[in-house]
């Protein structure tokens, strides 16, 4: 068999991934009646639904009239393999991390890491790691250092790394960020570590 | 009747023109018309990052301002459309046809203010619409029941599908996809935590916020920076913005008929702005002489800015009378009306008028202060978009970043936000369109709600959506809209339209 849209195959994988994964995760919880729906009722109907469609979208991709390639956007299974072990790992060993819940937040971050690096362009990663380290440096960092950290990796993510342009973009919106975000919208957030 | 819309306008207008209602009408359109200037933001991302900060308004100058970012944006994305040929909003793609060719021949100066003359007439008709319409549309709202309610959203969902662009089982199971999305988070009748996996932050359900910037704020940046930039932009070059006697003439008949189109599709679930506006574009191209379109036809410019102005106010309606959103934006909004406490639906006109009508004043009030804004500071607007795209992107991200931080002050949040992105990425490549996901986001527990109380009431009778006369109908136009989309001539002409 010849895949003619590379589009339609990978969205029909999706879909019915997306499908059976919602399917397989409603079995834990109650099924109940027509009359008397219980929590795995609407999510099972729905589930199976979307894995039909998948599967129309799938199988269309053999015959499609519309010529896509296979490779639709860059794709690092080496990376996607990795993420999953590293991913198992942490959650079946969420028992033996208990005592040391830094190391168990350590591998679930790395895991993500790996599972954001395994698609799409650098630019897309340093954007969401930046976003990602953002989110969590700014109670521990202060809002300064994790706008700093925010500007700098993102930019890195660009064609054309200017260091000039971005020093004064970084001390701008900083600048910014503290007399609009704190003192004048009054968001809660500390201006330096351990604040 | 009559006496009874020059009551409730008049309450209206008192609450819209109060100093503090003025002052966040401007702030909204002001704000709207530069993120529509701005091209890789839109009003989706920016309405979003507010959303914390419209906790600390009141009801009505929160809603005023968010309407505001919405049609301001409409305004704005044009004067990119036609000086860079780039959309600045995609409700925009059109005008860049032929308004960027009339850049070319020296001619953006008419070509901006047929624009603006066009949203702000289109602007003015469809506030009137709404209060013509939406009264007697929320009248018959009241007597729905959960069938009803229902079957309505089943509508609202089928709607916006066929209205996609590109595949219609894709849409589908992109809607479907945004219901089970929806579904995560504690059921309400059992108090069971679905799809949690023991995260906490996971047990109240994924904030809506999340989803929206992730898949629209964050996807739209990766794609653009993946593109790379090649600007080139006509800022010399606007001069003498009157249009000649004969641009007037020949563009009259095109506002009329985007005015009329945009206002119908606006209120059909989910239509809005882009949708107004291409379907405007291809109207035009019917009527009259068509030789020079594309090649700078000013009614390829009149026609859909004043359509997707036009839609982008009447798409309020069904969010007013019925509670339900016909696009993200919208979904927004219900989001907005939630933070403040108020339930929408029906109950919102006779129980709250002054917010009703209010906001109805305010988009008049707001789309004069639009052409006000857009017109003379032109040149202030041409500036904004020299500004490089590699300085612009790391500070939208902030604004998103700091938005969805603040929702709960949660770090998960923000990551959550980022693995939008990347799905959000991956539906662009696979051709996916994510307006169907963010609609079925956004009802998926309103509708299991509303199918659990149904059928309990009818004891297990599925068969009660189709009685019942209302929910029948409703049932009905979708089966019908579905049926006319599969229809082969259809779906043909249906691309052609979606391809131009």
């Amino acid at each position: 068999m010849h895949i003619k849209n590379g589009k339609d195959f990978w969205a029909g994988l999706m879909f019915v991934g997306f499908g059976v994964w919602f399917m397989l995760v409603s079995l834990n919880y109650p099924m109940g009646s027509a009359v008397r729906m219980g929590p795995a009722y609407f999510p099972t109907v729905l589930g199976g639904l979307l894995a039909v469609l998948g599967g129309m979208v799938f199988f269309r991709a053999f015959f499609s009239k519309i010529d896509h390639p296979f490779k639709v956007f860059a794709f690092r299974p080496l990376l996607l393999v990795a993420a999953i072990v590293v991913g198992g790992a942490t959650y079946f060993a969420s028992d033996l991390l208990k005592d040391a819940p830094m190391v168990e937040f350590a591998l679930t971050g790395l895991a993500l890491l790996l599972f954001v690096g395994a698609f799409g362009p650098r630019s897309m990663f340093l954007i969401l790691l930046a976003c990602g380290i953002f989110g969590y440096a700014l109670k521990p960092l202060g809002l300064v250092l994790s706008i700093v950290i925010l500007i700098v990796v993102s930019a890195a993510g660009g064609h054309d790394f200017r260091k000039i342009e971005i020093a004064y973009l970084t001390v701008g919106l900083v600048l910014f960020g503290v007399l609009v975000f704190v003192k004048g919208l009054g968001l809660p957030f500390n201006l330096w570590p351990g604040e | 009747m009559d006496f009874a819309l020059i009551h409730n306008l008049s309450i209206g207008f008192g609450v819209a023109l109060s100093l503090q209602n003025l002052m966040y009408c401007f702030f909204g359109v002001l704000l709207g018309t530069l993120i529509g200037v701005l091209p890789g933001i839109g009003p989706v991302a920016t309405i979003a990052m507010l959303l914390p900060v419209t906790f600390n308004l009141s009801p009505i100058s929160a809603l005023i301002m968010l309407a505001g970012i919405y049609y301001g944006a409409q305004y704005g994305g044009s004067t990119t459309a036609i000086l860079v040929n780039l959309p600045g909003e995609s409700s925009s793609v059109v005008t860049c046809l032929d308004g960027y060719q009339m850049a070319r021949q020296g001619r953006a100066g008419p070509a901006l203010a047929i624009a603006a003359m066009g949203s702000f007439f289109a602007g003015c008709v469809a506030t009137v619409i709404i209060a013509l319409f939406a009264p007697p549309l929320a009248e018959v709202a009241l007597k729905f029941g959960p069938a009803e309610y229902f079957s309505l959203m089943v509508l609202g969902l089928v709607g916006a599908t066929v209205l996609a662009h590109g595949s219609l089982v894709k849409a589908i199971a992109m809607t479907i996809l945004g219901l089970l999305l929806g579904v995560v988070g504690t059921d309400v009748n059992s108090g069971i935590a679905r799809f949690s996996f023991g995260i906490s932050e996971l047990s109240d359900g994924i904030n809506f916020v999340v989803v929206a910037m992730g898949v629209f704020g964050f996807t739209e940046i990766i794609v653009n920076l993946e593109q790379g930039e090649a600007r080139e932009v006509f800022v010399n070059k606007v001069t003498g913005l009157m249009p000649t006697w004969k641009d007037l003439k020949d563009s009259s008949g095109a506002i009329l008929r985007g005015t009329a189109l945009g206002s119908a599709l606006g209120i059909l679930p989910g239509g809005g702005a882009l949708l107004s506006s291409f379907a405007a574009y291809t109207l035009e191209k019917k009527i009259g002489d068509t030789s020079k379109f594309g090649k700078g036809e000013i009614r390829g410019v009149a026609a859909p800015e004043s359509a997707n102005n036009a839609g982008a106010q009447t798409s309020f309606i069904p969010l007013l009378t019925l509670g339900i959103p016909s696009n993200p934006v919208m979904a927004l909004m219900i989001g907005a009306m939630m933070i403040q406490g108020i339930a929408p639906g029906p109950q919102v006109m006779t129980e709250r008028p002054e917010l009703f009508w209010g906001m109805i004043a305010s988009m008049w009030i707001g789309n004069l202060m639009l052409v006000i804004l857009n017109l003379p500071l032109i040149g202030m607007w041409v500036k904004l978009l020299t500004v490089p795209y590699r300085m612009l992107y790391p500070s939208i991200l902030l604004f998103c970043c700091v938005g969805v931080f603040s929702l709960s002050n949660a770090p998960f949040d923000v990551m959550l936000t980022a693995l939008f992105g990347l799905l959000g990425y991956i539906f662009v490549k696979l051709e996916c369109e994510p307006a169907p996901l963010i609609l079925g986001f956004i009802l998926g527990p309103l509708m299991e709600e509303n199918l659990r109380r149904a059928m309990l009431l009818s004891r297990g009778d599925a068969t009660v959506f189709f009685t019942k006369p209302i929910s029948g109908v409703l049932l009905g136009i979708a089966v019908a809209l579905l049926l006319i989309t599969l229809a082969p001539a259809v779906q043909k002409t249906r691309e052609e339209a979606f391809v131009e």
